[in-house]
């Protein structure tokens, strides 16, 4: 018996059913998705219910019930015997590529825990000027840099839409979320190369509460349907998109257009940085965190690490470190080992990219696992930074000086996204002045290098603030004020998926 | 009438919360106290400082002070906007998320009691309140 699993998700009393037509994907033996096809006719419908939803509900529900829906929302997500997700976890491996496993431990056991209710983002909107140094905030630091000049203001949005990238599964969730907050309707256009969760999210809440969710609307369509792109656009308030640098030239295109403010995330590069105080006998845990970052989400992030410096001066040398992290890469690769969609072309063009160069006499060691499921090369000769292949290839390099890496990475300026660091708390505001001053805008203690902290602003801006205000301020966050403990913390968290 | 802010009100305020059953109810698990800062605008000439201090559905203490005085949460924001939530044309978790109020203190305990924050506002939408001009 072949399951049917809908793309998409509005308000199911609307009455254009016999208008729609509906394409069919197999995917393996047990599953088919139904995508519509969406025409400006049908969407235009979609949006008058979101608006009409919005101003009789949403508009005018209380918080607090709110939160609650989206509290027990996120519970019955976070049980492994919810429906839901025991179907999401057979079927996102399949249409994702990604393990299991790395479904099961990383999207269900860590990113969806960002949406319980306790970690909503609802805090104070945060003066720039009591923040021109690094500052607590949350239970970490931030620190604004640059002018508060307002380019888009506008608190009550009505129609708030999302064009979501591919390589972040579930963001479609809490875009829902947020917007629910600000009491905007949503439309939100799921990722081709995950076109379901986000419309079982949104049924989720339809389970608990069906007028929230017909402040929804999850729309499937291709990136190049113009007559679609110019009609949401027109109508919406503003559109959060994330995705790649020809997917901003179109989308600011038509911000442009439309006079549409968009929020957007865009191609980032991120990278790890270990100071010498922990090269030493905790060099294995550090290793063991690090092969987290690389292996999290096969590096498909943009908070995913792309070169590791690690300063010299240590008890173990880099080289050292990066034996040791290739052994640690291997036993990470078992307790999230890489699904269907595994990279092997770009895992061998960095093999060969490098052995030519080894061949050579350049000072470079390969450590490879045997399957080609992932790399890690020593660079002693190097300059600049190189973006590396993904699908856990990660090139370690040596520095003199943790501030030298504030040159290296400088001509990346403003795609630089996250820095993972083990650098000890009396040197790290030092290298998060600089760093954040060059265009990092996420300091993370290593192995969270993929896991924001509700708090934390996202490229600069905080997903919640940025849906109503647009400003020249560029936030940089440090999400600890003791990278000690929260390394002990995250070792502990490690060891217990070990065991798992 | 009675003005807002004034010890007369913050008294009506606690005589009302301690006489509201939905209140008792919904905040019988709130250990707290609070400082309502008013800061000036529109009528309001100089800052005002409420001291609430609410505990299990009860307020055990209600006056206005200074800034001597210290509470474990702050809520902070314009006397227009006070004006606003007290004729509950604005919740105030609402004027928190767009920036028009400021909370100092562990908002996820917030977060966790925002019924019982919201019957404050409805007990303090009850007194019949006069506002500077």
């Amino acid at each position: 018996m072949v399951q049917i699993i809908d793309t998409h998700f509005w308000n199911p009393h609307l009455k254009i059913k016999k208008k729609i037509e509906y394409k069919f994907t197999t995917l393996g033996e047990d599953y088919k998705f139904r995508t519509p096809v969406l025409t400006s006719e049908i969407v235009k419908e979609i949006i008058i219910d979101l608006k009409k939803q919005r101003e009789q509900y949403l508009h005018t529900s209380d918080i607090p019930t709110i939160l609650d829906t989206i509290g027990t929302v996120t519970k019955r997500w976070l049980d492994p015997m919810y429906n839901g997700r025991q179907l999401a976890q057979k079927v996102l491996p399949l249409i994702t590529g990604f393990s299991p496993e790395m479904i099961e431990t990383w999207g269900f056991g860590r990113f969806l825990s960002i949406l319980k209710k306790e970690n909503f983002p609802i805090f104070n909107k945060l003066n720039h000027e009591n923040f021109q140094d690094f500052s607590a905030h949350g239970d970490g630091w931030v620190k604004a840099y640059g002018s508060h000049e307002i380019t888009h203001s506008n608190p009550n949005p009505t129609l708030i839409g999302h064009i979501c990238a591919g390589n972040i599964v579930g963001i479609g969730a809490i875009e829902i979320i947020i917007d629910k907050l600000i009491d905007a309707a949503t439309w939100v256009k799921p990722p081709s190369e995950e076109p379901i969760f986000t419309a079982m999210y949104a049924k989720s809440i339809e389970e608990i509460d069906p007028r929230l969710a017909y402040t929804i609307a999850v729309l499937p369509y291709e990136s190049k349907n113009t007559e679609l792109n110019e009609f949401l656009f027109s109508q919406s308030d503003l559109i959060r998109a994330t995705g790649s640098e020809l997917a901003r030239q179109n989308l600011m295109t038509l911000s442009k257009k439309h006079n549409t403010p968009v929020a957007g995330h865009w191609h980032k590069l991120s990278f790890i940085t270990i100071a010498r105080e922990y090269l030493n006998k905790r060099v294995r845990e550090i290793a063991e965190l690090v092969s987290l970052d690389v292996s999290a989400w096969d590096q498909q992030g943009c908070f995913s690490p792309h070169e590791i410096f690690i300063e010299k001066g240590g008890e173990v040398s880099p080289k050292e470190f990066a034996k040791i992290l290739a052994e640690e890469m291997a036993v990470t690769a078992k307790i999230l080992p890489k699904g269907t969609k595994s990279g092997k072309m770009q895992v061998l063009n960095g093999f060969h990219q490098y052995f030519k160069r080894k061949q050579m006499g350049e000072p470079i060691e390969i450590y490879q696992s045997p399957h080609k499921n992932w790399l890690v090369i020593f660079d002693g000769v190097s300059k600049d930074f190189e973006p590396s292949p993904l699908f856990r290839v990660i090139r370690v390099r040596p520095v003199e000086d943790i501030l030298d890496v504030v040159e290296i990475v400088r001509p990346l300026g403003k795609f630089l996204q996250t820095t993972g660091v083990a650098i000890p708390n009396n040197r790290l505001l030092s290298f998060a002045n600089e760093i954040g001053e060059v265009g990092v805008t996420n300091i993370r203690a290593i192995s969270s290098m993929t896991l924001q902290k509700a708090w934390e602003p996202w490229d600069g801006r905080f997903p919640l603030q940025e849906l109503f205000e647009h400003d020249n301020i560029r936030w940089v966050s440090i999400n600890t004020r003791n990278i000690d403990e929260e390394i002990k913390l995250l070792i502990e968290q490690k060891r217990m998926l070990n065991n798992q | 009438m009675t003005r807002f802010p004034s010890d007369d009100w913050v008294n009506q305020f606690k005589e009302a919360l301690n006489s509201n059953t939905v209140y008792a109810e919904v905040a019988k698990d709130w250990e707290g106290d609070f400082l309502f800062i008013v800061t000036p605008d529109e009528g309001l000439k100089d800052e005002v400082i409420l001291y609430i201090d609410l505990w299990h559905g009860k307020c055990r203490k209600a006056f206005i002070t200074d800034r001597n005085q210290r509470a474990a949460f702050v809520f902070k924001g314009p006397y227009s906007n006070w004006k606003k939530v007290i004729k509950k044309e604005l919740d105030p978790i609402r004027g928190l998320i767009r920036g028009m109020f400021i909370l100092e203190g562990d908002s996820k305990i917030i977060l966790d009691q925002t019924k019982a924050a919201q019957e404050l506002v409805n007990t303090a939408s009850q007194i019949s309140t006069e506002f500077e001009v």
